[in-house]
């Protein structure tokens, strides 16, 4: 059978592939792309290696940057899915350029996603198995890990039929994508939010939240694909998009901002032990305040209010920072949920001040996480160098 | 078959450590693996001299609560985590991928990951060392030389923990999570 005829794409020649217009800017991300590659390769050795003794995690602190990074591609990618259902299943104009582009970065961050998880869980191969042979049906990461796995067949097969300009089993498949992406998301957050030992993270809010902020995402992610597409250029129609995308992602992070303030009033009102105690260390850390306010809502924000939307190149500089807040917002998620001792009992172990579990990412974890973004470049551009994503 | 739980007498505690040493030898734990598997906990004396709080000072001596409704069983994706026909919440090393989602979970910080098997493990109750072989007792419940610890059949009336709970008074290990732990701290 011929391929290209299945899956319409462009030939190329090894020389062909490596061709790009060579400006500072994309010789800057080439280098970027490999030298990020490069890290990750280095740190998948180095865990090979020594296993989970090349981490920082610890009995205390099980979880560490690496599941952090692993929420933030899943994250990501079901923002795209969500954000293009909008014009691709929802039939809403403005969203109409923005499906094939976001549903192969969807595609990408939940693969650069399941690498990152692949090198955290202890034994991979065997989750495949007994996934299957012996199902936990009341386990969250059960729920979450199979529909994350359907929800990637559904999005490739949207793709597939995208690129075959055939929309009807497109949007069929989109759908399907959109509402087992959406259970999936919401299982990641269950992922915390069951946890009943943790009284930071139990409750509903984690299931809620990962969508709402999965939107976020996806609309800072649809600004840095857009921006890179036209070179910061933008034809009319685009930019028009554009401008609706900034006033929707102004609404979500407003919503986004109306969550954060009552989840901390709730969480610290009565001073609950593990719970009025750990929220007042989370919000008052630097991670926090500059990192996810700061950063993540309140400088796109302000973007987004002070233009009415309109100010399209600059809401592509601050998708940046606000990405850098979605990573903390992440990475705090998962650190803040094992900050208070489970057994106060060992209490030579927590003697000392400040009576919270440390941790810090070790440089290996820190290799793979970044450097599996500098995967996720290097698929983009293979994807854009195949497929046409513009039509 | 038996429903197995386990008393303690913790104000009898003197801290030697023979539980932990029975337990590590018993079971294999590696060099290093402090706090894991079985431990024993210390409250200092608190205040300044001369004016000691000596009540403040105890030992109590800890390991997995062998709960009844375990959240490390009820979140394990592959059901590594399972009870045994004598209620006893075991891990298959086999089908343990290590997502440590049990450690997450555990209110008692009772798992660790075992470097031999690069799985999580935790106190059986010695399944594999003495009940198997139709011993009723544990290492640690053997060795305990001011007899801490008490071990035996919680359905069966005549067991020395089940008239002990009779007797005394006890309480558990946040107990408000609704684990329904087996170890029973008497007071």
């Amino acid at each position: 059978m011929n391929l290209s005829k299945l899956l319409p794409y462009n030939k190329h020649t090894v020389k062909s592939f490596f061709e790009f217009e060579r400006t500072p800017l994309n010789i800057f991300m080439f280098l970027l792309s490999i030298g990020l590659f490069t890290f990750m390769l280095i740190g998948i050795v180095i865990y090979l290696l020594h296993g989970h003794h090349a981490y920082g995690v610890t009995r205390q602190h099980p979880w560490g940057l690496l599941i952090a990074m692993y929420v933030f591609f899943v994250v990501s990618s079901t923002g795209l899915c969500i954000m293009s259902s909008l014009g691709h299943v929802f039939n809403i104009k403005a969203f109409k350029i923005v499906g094939k582009r976001a549903i192969i970065g969807a595609i990408i961050t939940i693969t650069t996603g399941f690498v990152v998880i692949a090198f955290e869980i202890g034994h991979p191969v065997r989750m495949v198995i007994y996934n299957i042979l012996t199902p936990g049906l009341t386990s969250a990461i059960w729920w979450m890990g199979t529909l994350y796995g359907l929800y990637l067949f559904f999005i490739i097969m949207e793709f597939f039929f995208l690129n075959n300009d055939n929309h009807k089993y497109s949007k069929i498949f989109g759908l399907a994508g959109l509402v087992v992406g959406l259970a999936a998301h919401s299982n990641l957050g269950a992922v915390f939010g069951f946890l009943v030992a943790r009284p930071i993270a139990n409750g509903v809010f984690f299931p809620l939240y990962f969508i709402l902020s999965a939107m976020v995402t996806g609309s800072y992610l649809l600004f840095l694909i857009y921006g890179w597409r036209y070179k910061m250029k933008f034809p009319p129609e685009v930019k028009q998009s554009m401008t609706t995308l900034a006033q929707v992602l102004g609404l979500l992070l407003a919503i986004l901002m109306f969550f954060e303030v009552w989840r901390a009033l709730t969480a610290i009102y009565g001073l609950m032990p593990e719970r009025g105690d750990i929220a007042i260390h989370m919000i008052t850390s630097k991670n926090f305040l500059i990192g996810e306010v700061l950063l993540g809502m309140l400088i796109p924000f302000v973007i987004i209010v002070l233009s009415k939307g309109r100010a399209i190149k600059l809401m592509v500089y601050a998708s940046m920072t606000g990405m850098v807040g979605i990573f903390f917002m992440r990475y705090d998620l998962v650190h803040d949920t094992q900050l208070a001792p489970m057994m106060p009992l060992k209490i030579r172990e927590y003697s000392l001040p400040p009576g919270l579990v440390e941790y810090t990412p070790s440089p290996t974890e820190w290799m793979i996480a970044i450097g599996a973004i500098g995967l996720s470049f290097m698929m983009y551009y293979a994807a854009d160098k195949f497929f046409d994503l513009d039509h | 078959m038996a429903r197995y739980g386990m008393a303690l007498d913790y104000k009898s505690c003197i801290n030697c450590k023979a539980c932990e040493s029975a337990c590590k030898e018993e079971n294999g734990i590696l060099l290093g693996a402090d706090n894991h598997r079985i431990w024993v906990g210390v409250n200092e004396i608190e205040g300044l001299f001369p004016d000691l709080s000596i009540g403040s000072s105890n030992f109590q001596p800890s390991q997995c609560q062998q709960c009844d409704n375990a959240p490390c069983q009820t979140v394990c994706p592959t059901n590594a985590t399972y009870y045994d026909d004598n209620g006893v919440v075991r891990v298959n090393p086999d089908q343990c991928i290590l997502c440590t989602y049990c450690m997450q979970a555990c209110p008692y910080d009772a798992r660790y990951v075992d470097d031999r098997t690069v799985t999580v493990d935790k106190c059986n109750f010695c399944s594999d060392t003495r009940l198997i072989h139709g011993e009723t007792t544990t290492a640690c419940q053997a060795t305990c030389p001011t007899k801490v610890r008490i071990f035996g059949d919680l359905d069966d009336p005549e067991s020395e923990i089940s008239q002990v709970l009779r007797d005394r008074e006890h309480y558990s290990l946040k107990a408000h999570l609704g684990t329904k732990p087996k170890l029973f701290y008497l007071t």
